[in-house]
């Protein structure tokens, strides 16, 4: 999972990204996402690295 | 001593009381504890409180988890804003949280830490047995390159 997040949309309108410690199983990270949402996994390379906007970031 | 395995008659192993450094009766009580305190290099009676979960992570860029002790994942909420998951939960929720945070910059401003609150809205949320939120409020993009989180229990 090391190359791996997991992302959701939160409660604050926002997106969430779940960021495992070396090591961490696919199990171990989705323990962090809240019941009942709908989350995706994705590469690294596809969150964008340039946080500027950060709050403004959605999910696709 | 070696362990002799023997597919006839089972394992034969070691007389542990006999073997110097493990003698059965020295590993309990006042003795074992005055051992683990020593290999602690804590001198005086204070007793001595363990960690029970910390993490060491980068929170601008690519937010990366550098090293962690009983935390599988942190959660990225936002700008300055994350969420320490631990591994395995707390007892209960009456732990200690210390943190720390810093600038990654010689223009940017001191950090500050915060814990249970949502950074956006600056709504409270409570730390749970599983995990606890933790904010940064350093420059103006919000994200501190080093966040640092101890819990004690």
């Amino acid at each position: 999972m090391d190359n791996k997040r997991i992302i959701f949309s939160n409660d604050e309108g926002g997106v969430s990204i779940i960021v495992p410690a070396p090591g961490a199983t696919l199990e171990q990270c989705l323990k962090a996402v809240p019941t009942g949402k709908d989350y995706q996994v994705v590469d690294v390379a596809d969150v964008p690295s340039n946080r500027t906007f950060r709050n403004a970031w959605e999910m696709t | 001593m070696a362990i002799i395995l023997n597919g006839t008659t089972g394992i034969t192993t070691p007389d542990i009381d006999s073997t110097a450094g493990f003698d059965g009766e020295d590993l309990t009580g006042d003795i074992a504890a005055a051992r683990i305190t020593g290999a602690l290099n804590a001198t005086g009676s204070a007793p001595v409180y363990a960690c029970r979960a910390w993490v060491n992570f980068n929170g601008t860029s690519t937010v990366a988890i550098r090293a962690s002790g009983n935390v599988s994942t942190i959660t990225d909420n936002g700008a300055g804003d994350y969420t320490v998951n631990f591994t395995t939960s707390m007892p209960d929720t009456n732990y200690a949280i210390i943190g720390s945070t810093g600038t990654d910059s010689n223009t940017n401003p001191p950090s500050t830490f915060n814990i249970n609150r949502i950074r956006a809205s600056g709504n409270h949320v409570d730390s749970t047995t599983s995990a606890v939120r933790v904010t940064v409020d350093p420059s103006s993009n919000g994200d501190s390159k080093y966040v640092s989180v101890a819990i004690f229990r």
